[in-house]
């Protein structure tokens, strides 16, 4: 079983062309025997009637010829070509007869010219045009034939086939050749359909591009609708789980403060398995939800927002935490600068690293905006300790928290960084003016 | 010292509760956004803590509500969800603070307990500095007669050159002041203070004086 379309295809036009070129083959070298054989026909007619015309009896009924027919194979004895007229008084043959005499059949036609095949006098075939004639009532019929030898005929023949089918072998491989440029042009679209398609797998809100054929437009639709129906299951799984996570929030809380009646009546071991527990499935729920949210913001590419008005509040936000409370915020972004990302998108990703920044920062946190050419970016900078260079790779990994002592989720950059990719941004750890660390989230201009 | 404890979740209602009259407030308990908003407009609470999913009424239309008719208590908010859209949302509508689900019992008392000291032990009343008044109770400020954004930093610079009767201070009395013990970063610490607070009331909120430090334009 041949797996591949395009050698399907192509085998199957090779052959099918194949199949026609014998058929031609066979029908043209048939058409050129019935030529030669024609052409055979009218030459010994037209020695034949010469015969006839030079063709008279003698008194006793002996036939008498007054010339000879003038083809100088009649005169070389055996030279393949040969005539003879019988009558039941005598018969004249050619020179080329020799001794030999063609055979008389007892049904020559008396009207008209007949050819056959026979067995030849030298030759083991010959073609025979013969006919039976009655000079005057009364006289005794005479037969005349003339008899050529069919070799020369047969090696035509022979020859025509044989450069016939050369020829057409050529044509078989030239037709083979353009079925082949057929097929794969024939299926370069679906080739195209295979990028698109891998597209498509890697994003589930990228859609194909409409197709300019006709025969593959309604696949590209069906495509689509198939793709939005997964978009829309994917959207709905992503919901439940992020509405499962937040549900699930509240009676974590009931449950953390049965722990804490546990603990005041005395069960203290108990209470502290159980809060382990809890947190266990509180930092699940909070990663779950981030992966939610990363999924949400790869999904709704695309927005423009400013983003001077979310990171004043965001710091609004900040600013009434205990710590944020304490520090001096400089906003350094100019109102124009608008980044390629909805607005709650943007929420979600500045806020875990301006958080981070208020974590980590002794007295001042810096908000920096930036556009250029190349694109946009809002750098955060603070005064804390910073993150040495050869481990800002392992903050930004997953779970690779670097200060276990302070409060948070576990994910801050890690979370940034996914974030930042799926809006189609970067984001990028250095070394902060502040003397702290410095966030650079930036998005080239497309 | 009163609180009021809006949750809908009973256990979590009470735990607060529990937890809060531990830590020596009269805790009251409403378990809807309607019993909620009645019980604070008509009292006076000096926190409260309030839950975003409420049945009948929401939690963040509670708070607009009090915020519209003037009550100023400080409110702590708690939400199951943990999302920034969120938190910015329940600050806007006048939130003093935000707690996301589930919480450390600690860490909220702890904050209940910051939120009611910020006003405590403070003479009551309001410092006027022209277009900008501060109120002393609650360490907030209104600027043209509406709620302004203020960080409890930029509050305390205000009201210590508030306090200075138009003496000039310098960044680094101002750093020592806010800070304790400050040294040359903590001075441009200050800086920033000062421009962010330009650019929030105006560039003549603070002034400068060359050679002498930072006064306030219109002094009390």
């Amino acid at each position: 079983m041949i797996r591949s379309l395009r050698w399907r295809l192509l085998l199957g036009a090779a052959a099918a062309i194949l199949f026609a070129l014998g058929i031609a083959w066979l029908f043209m070298t048939l058409l050129f025997e019935h030529h030669l054989e024609r052409r055979l026909q009218e030459e010994m007619t037209r020695d034949a009637v010469q015969v006839v015309a030079a063709l008279s009896l003698a008194a006793d009924g002996a036939p008498l010829l007054a010339g000879p027919p003038d083809d100088a194979r009649f005169d070389k004895p055996a030279g393949g070509y040969y005539w003879q007229v019988t009558t039941p008084r005598g018969a004249l043959h050619s020179r080329s007869l020799w001794d030999a005499t063609l055979d008389v059949p007892p049904d020559v036609p008396p009207g008209d010219w007949r050819l056959r095949r026979g067995a030849g006098p030298f030759e083991p075939a010959v073609s025979v045009l013969e006919r039976r004639l009655t000079f005057a009532p009364g006289d005794p019929p005479a037969v005349v034939q003339l008899a050529q030898d069919r070799s020369a005929l047969v090696t035509a023949q022979r020859e025509f086939g044989f450069e016939l089918a050369g020829f057409l072998a050529v044509l078989w491989a030239v037709l083979a050749l353009a079925a082949w440029a057929q097929v794969t042009l024939g299926l370069r679209p679906l080739r195209a359909l295979r990028g698109d398609l891998a597209r498509l797998r890697d994003n589930a809100s990228e859609r194909m591009p409409d197709a300019a054929l006709d025969e593959v437009r309604p696949l590209v639709a069906a495509i689509n609708g198939l793709a939005d129906a997964r978009e829309r299951e994917l959207e709905l799984a992503r919901r439940r789980a992020a509405d499962l996570a937040h549900g699930l929030k509240t009676p974590l809380a009931a449950l953390a403060a049965q722990c804490r009646r546990a603990r005041e009546q005395g069960a203290d071991a108990a209470a502290e398995g159980m809060e382990r527990a809890l947190a266990a499935i509180g930092s699940t729920i909070e990663a779950e939800l981030a992966r939610a949210r990363i999924a949400a913001a790869g999904r709704a590419a695309g927005g423009n927002t400013g983003a001077l008005q979310v990171v004043e509040r965001l710091l609004n936000v900040l600013e009434h935490t205990e710590r944020g409370g304490e520090l001096a915020f400089t906003v350094d972004v100019p109102a124009s600068l608008r980044l390629p990302v909805r607005e709650d998108d943007l929420a979600e990703l500045l806020g875990p690293v301006l958080e981070n920044a208020v974590k980590y920062a002794r007295r001042r946190v810096r908000v920096r905006g930036e556009a250029g050419t190349g694109g946009a970016s809002i750098v955060i900078e603070d005064d804390g300790p910073g993150i040495a260079p050869e481990r800002r790779e392992t903050a930004l990994a997953r779970g690779g928290r670097l200060d276990e002592s302070l409060p948070g989720s576990g994910l801050g950059l890690a979370i940034a960084r996914e974030l930042a990719a799926a809006m189609g941004g970067a984001i990028a750890l250095g070394e902060a003016a502040l003397g702290g660390l410095e966030v650079r989230l930036s998005w080239s201009a497309r | 010292m009163r609180c009021l404890v809006v949750e809908d979740d009973a256990d979590i209602r009470a735990d607060l509760a529990r937890a809060l009259q531990g830590a020596g407030f009269v805790a009251d308990e409403a378990g809807d956004g309607e019993t909620a908003w009645y019980r604070g407009d008509v009292e006076d609470y000096d926190a409260v803590v309030l839950d975003l999913g409420l049945p009948r009424l929401d939690g963040l239309s509670v708070l607009r509500r009090w915020r519209a008719n003037g009550r100023s208590f400080p409110v702590i908010v708690l939400s199951a969800r943990s999302d920034w859209t969120e938190k910015v949302e329940g600050i806007d509508a006048g939130a003093d603070d935000y707690l996301a689900k589930p919480f450390e019992m600690g860490e909220l008392v702890a904050r209940v307990r910051g939120l009611v000291r910020r006003g405590a032990g403070r003479v009551s009343g309001v410092v006027d500095l022209g277009r900008l008044r501060l109120d002393t109770t609650r360490m907030t400020a209104a600027f043209d007669g509406a709620p302004a954004r203020i960080s409890p930093l930029e509050f305390r610079l205000l009201d210590y050159l508030a306090h200075q009767g138009g003496r000039p201070v310098s960044a680094g009395e101002l750093a020592e002041h806010l800070y304790g013990a400050a040294d040359g970063a903590d001075a441009n610490a200050i800086e920033a203070l000062v421009a962010r607070l330009r650019r929030k009331f105006g560039a003549d909120v603070v002034q400068t004086r060359r050679g002498f430090g930072y006064l306030l334009a219109t002094p009390p």
